[in-house]
């Protein structure tokens, strides 16, 4: 047994699987302890907030003030108003609408700026200009106009008891604050779904809900396969034909319209994450059956279980001492495959809107689902989906990789 | 030898499923595409039949009447409505409609310039037939208006009178529903519906289900062309409208078309794409389209909330869940606990005015609307949500406490969990379901959300005797000449509660006799200052009573427009008064008349 662990840690493949395997199990149960709180908190109002750190802009203006006269400062703040192609842009307007630009050079900022304050009218309607570019320069402007050339910008505070407004101080063009000294600053690595939950908090917490779904499913569905198999081969006769019966019905029946059918009839309600990955599991143990059922037919005649028989031993004792420890090293590569396929069916239902009903746990198809249903992929919000799809994707390919380790150690045709 | 005649089979059954999907290819009717406005949003599935006196036509873009206007796009009404200022303007009819001093009969003219298709004059013969044989087979027309219209008759030739329905005190049962019947009946041909009766032998269900490929229409455009992949109709050149009485001119596009999508998300891409002209579609954060994308993308108004909203998607209790009856408390408490800037904000992604803009009452947030209540008789009774210590306040003074200490209130003992429900696959009113969940947690109540498929969600809320749904969601009407008081009754009318089948109002089964004694004067009130005063005093219970709450404000018709082809579309603040109505429906078919070809 020690022999055959150390050959299994051996393998490069298994240990690659092994290691990314553990390093999500590491993330799932650490991450909570470093942020904790409920993963389906709403912290933003709107939808898809951009990964990022945030800075409190209420409380960085009552922050410890530095000056840093940066010689590039204000080109950068201009570049960040106004790019080559508004400029240009801009000067298509005033040109189409006949205004006098001659000699108007576009990238002499002040000039072009002083241009389009003194002629821009959002009420033209330029001929042959749709709404759509009309509304383009509306925003331009709007952007323009609220930019602020001056020195400095001041602060000010409504009294609430007299109503006035009190001048409190002012800002520089050269003032800055150390982001440490700002009371709130939040990072959100991968930032928020369309709830404004913080996604990756959400997403560490859906992986471990998958990976649970992913083990109930794959235990129900082994342990049902193991003992079917287990009888239909061992017992033949008329308990293989009926077990067989059955297992061709299922096996003609795509499984996964079945688990359609099944979590569409329990009823969302109904539907936690346990059910879902009991209901996954009860639909997959088809193939686990039939291929413990042929490694067992190979078995039931070979010495050791005739010997075993001619002593009087039970089927059971048989069954549990002569042939379960001969297809183990199966039975385990099965099960870590049916978790891997518990956990993507699990994706496949949420994202047809069947899986676990949604306030209580994250589930990494429940994540897809509602990035799907506001048109995250459409919208090039890839923070709400492109992290989930990565995060199945790694889960199943550790697990394939550990599986296909295992079978070079075990598959004597594989083994070298 | 066998081999190389294997082969050879092989080829040529690869090239017979090319050639067939050639030969499929060539048969997709292919419009030039700066004659052809395409649509997107409306049409789901193939179209049935173009019968306009039947039902289940599923043909979105010919047979759609809403309260805000029918389509007027192959069959018309007499009047067109403009949501914009509560307008009706004459179509097929002649001048304004003439109402008796007693409210009872309502006399129409007919434009002797109105043809149909065929060529034949339109007349008063004509909606008379219409009228008839929707009594007589029961369809869409008589279950809408069978209850205040008594008969529709021809005086003469050009003469329409409309008979209202009278009660037991000789009073009209409701004059207005009258006025949304001049805007939303089709008119069929009386000769056509001659023949219709004969090929199905009188046949009620068969006339109801006749495909109608024959039918003549009075609109602009004809059926053109229809398949499970798209639906076209081509204009007719000689459509009676571009005489001078009318509009003066044929409508634009020489063809609409639209296309039918698996998805919204396919629709999305095609929006995107250009190959949909004017959508009537959700999209969430449509601003990203025309901000970030830059795509030539635009609506109705530039800013949030991007179009004109006329209804107000609605959580409903039910009533018959006898906690959430007999406790206004619990019904307001929840109410009050709502975040609903982040509905508006998340859900709806801003498209949609907040309940500070526009505080809650029983009117849509239009200026006419909002003109019919006294705000400040009502100031102290609207919430804005998110007000955590008022509920938990008005909870605990209720005596709803938490005392057996597991977390929850209860009453009596029961512990208080609800289930707030809405159909699955509609997103924004899923995430508004969600949010009134979160509240929920916040003052110690237990709600789950469940989101059913349609088919399920229409037979239960449907059924006045469910106790399947605790809150649960679905719209008012948005807007009609009836409206706001068609609206009001829905919120509080008493003669809705133990309606069968009920796809009419108060699915709550909310019984309030003081209201309904209100809701039965106004249609006979013409007093403004007292409509006002009734109207108000209406607020009042509903914002006292809470038998539901307004989650959001939402347009009746999502309207937006990519100018890759067409441009022009109508636009806030340009003066022509056309309502952002996808371009078809009610007055929002003038829209047709004004596009333009970019670049033009």
């Amino acid at each position: 047994m020690k022999h055959k662990i150390r050959k299994i840690f051996r393998s490069p493949l298994f240990l690659v699987g092994f290691g990314i395997f553990m390093l999500m199990l590491l993330m799932v149960l650490i991450y909570p302890l470093i942020n904790p709180g409920n993963p389906l908190q709403s912290i933003g109002l709107g939808n898809f907030a951009r990964p990022g750190t945030y800075v409190s802009l209420y409380d960085s203006v009552g922050s410890q003030r530095s000056v840093l006269r940066l010689p590039e400062a204000d080109s950068k703040r201009v570049a960040s108003l106004l790019g080559q192609e508004d400029r240009v842009k801009m000067a298509y307007w005033l040109d189409v609408t006949g205004k006098d630009i001659e000699g108007l050079n576009i990238n002499d900022t002040e000039a072009l700026l002083s241009a389009w304050k003194t002629h821009y009218d959002g009420k033209e309607r330029p001929a042959g200009m749709t709404k759509a570019d009309r509304n383009f320069y509306e925003r331009l402007n709007k952007r323009l106009v609220a930019a602020s050339n001056a020195p400095a910008l001041s602060l000010s505070e409504t009294d609430p008891a007299s109503g006035e407004t009190v001048e409190k101080g002012s800002i520089g063009k050269d003032d800055y604050v150390n982001i440490s000294a700002v009371a709130n600053v939040k990072t959100l690595p991968l930032g928020t779904d369309n709830f404004g939950r913080d996604v990756l908090k959400e997403l560490v917490s859906a992986a471990g809900t998958s990976l649970v779904i992913g083990l109930i499913a794959g235990t129900v569905a082994t342990l049902i396969g193991l003992w079917l198999g287990l009888l239909a081969g061992y017992l033949g006769g008329w308990v293989d034909d009926v077990i067989m019966f059955f297992t061709n019905i299922f096996t003609v029946i795509p499984g996964f319209v079945l688990l359609i059918l099944i979590s569409y009839s329990i009823g969302q309600d109904q539907r936690g994450a346990t059910t879902v990955a009991v209901v996954i599991g009860l639909t997959s143990w088809v193939w686990t059956a039939r291929s413990v059922r042929s490694q067992v037919i190979s078995l039931r005649n070979r010495d050791h279980v005739n010997l075993s028989k001619l002593s009087g031993h039970s089927v059971l004792r048989i069954i549990w001492r002569d042939i379960l420890p001969y297809i183990l090293s199966y039975v385990i590569m099965a099960f870590i495959l049916q978790v891997s396929s518990g956990i993507l069916a699990e994706a496949q239902l949420s994202l047809l809107g069947l899986g676990p009903k949604t306030t209580e746990v994250p589930t990494l198809g429940l994540m897809m689902n509602w990035a799907m249903l506001y048109s995250a992929h459409l919208n090039g919000s890839w923070w709400a989906y492109f992290p989930v799809i990565m995060v199945i994707a790694l889960i199943s390919f550790s697990l394939n990789l550990m599986n296909t380790g295992l079978d070079q150690v075990f598959n004597p045709q594989l083994r070298s | 030898m066998r081999h190389w005649y294997r082969t050879l089979l092989g080829l040529m059954l690869a090239l017979a499923l090319v050639m067939g999907l050639g030969a499929g290819a060539a048969e997709v009717v292919q419009l030039p595409r700066e004659e052809t406005l395409y649509f997107g949003g409306q049409q789901w599935g193939t179209v049935a039949t173009w019968n306009p006196v039947g039902t289940n036509q599923n043909n979105a873009m010919a047979t759609t009447s809403n309260g805000w206007g029918a389509r007027t796009v192959m069959f018309e009404t007499l009047y067109m409505y403009n949501f914009l200022d509560g307008a009706m303007l004459p179509l097929l009819a002649d001048g304004d409609p003439v109402v008796s001093e007693d409210l009872i009969t309502t006399t129409v003219k007919i434009k002797p310039v109105a043809k149909w298709s065929d060529d034949t004059q339109v007349t008063a013969h004509d909606f008379e037939a219409t009228w008839n044989i929707g009594i007589e087979i029961n369809n869409g027309t008589a279950t809408n208006y069978g209850g205040y219209i008594d008969k529709v008759v021809a005086e003469d030739d050009l003469t329409v009178v409309i008979t209202a329905k009278v009660d037991a005190d000789g009073q009209p049962v409701n004059p207005l529903k009258v006025k949304d019947y001049l805007i939303g009946a089709f008119v069929a041909q009386k000769a056509w519906l001659e023949t219709l009766k004969e090929r199905n032998n009188n046949d009620a269900t068969a006339i109801l289900n006749d495909a109608a490929e024959d039918v003549p229409f009075t609109g602009p455009y004809g059926k053109f062309f229809s398949d499970d992949q798209k639906v076209l109709f081509v204009r007719n050149d000689n459509y009676w409208g571009q005489d001078e009485s009318m509009w003066g001119k044929l409508p634009v596009p020489k063809y609409i078309g639209h296309n039918i999508f698996a998805d919204n998300s396919a629709m999305e891409v095609a929006f995107k794409a250009g190959e949909i002209d004017v959508n009537q579609q959700f999209l969430p954060n449509i601003q990203k389209l025309w901000e970030d994308e830059g795509l030539p993308i635009s609506t109705y108004m530039q800013d949030a909330p991007y179009g004109i909203c006329l209804t107000m998607p609605t959580a409903w209790y039910n009533m018959n869940n006898p906690l959430l009856k007999e406790h206004t408390a619990l019904r307001k408490a929840i109410a009050m606990a709502v975040d609903y800037d982040a509905i508006i904000e998340n859900a709806m992604t801003n498209q949609s005015p907040s309940f500070k803009d526009v505080p809650r009452s029983l009117m849509n947030p239009t200026v006419g609307e909002q003109a019919m209540y006294d705000k400040d008789a009502v100031k102290d009774l609207q919430w804005a949500g998110v007000d955590y210590d008022g509920a938990n306040k008005l909870l605990d003074e209720a005596g709803i406490v938490d005392s057996d200490g597991d977390g929850w209130r209860d009453i009596d003992g029961v512990k208080l969990s609800f289930n707030a429900v809405c159909p699955n696959g509609w997103t924004d009113w899923m995430a508004a379901m969600e949010m009134v969940a979160a509240a929920g947690e916040k003052i110690k109540i237990e709600i789950t959300t469940l989101f059913p498929e349609w088919s399920t969600y229409q037979t239960i809320f449907t059924n006045p005797n469910q106790k399947d749904y605790d809150i649960f969601m679905w719209s008012p009407e948005s807007a009609a000449p009836s409206m706001p008081w068609g609206r009001v009754r829905q919120y509080l009318g008493a003669d809705l509660v133990g309606a069968e089948n009920n796809w009419t109002g108060n699915w709550g089964q909310y019984l309030n006799e003081e209201a309904d004694a209100i809701i039965k004067q106004i249609p006979m009130t013409t007093d403004e200052a007292k409509l006002k005063e009734m109207y108000t005093e209406l607020v009042r219970i509903y914002l006292t009573e809470v038998p539901s709450f307004a989650l959001m404000y939402r347009p009746a018709t999502f309207h937006a427009v990519n100018e890759s082809v067409w441009t022009n579309f109508p636009e806030d603040g340009d003066g022509l008064n056309i309502p952002p109505a996808v371009c078809t429906d009610g007055y929002g078919i003038a829209a047709l008349y004004n596009l333009k070809l970019v670049g033009e």
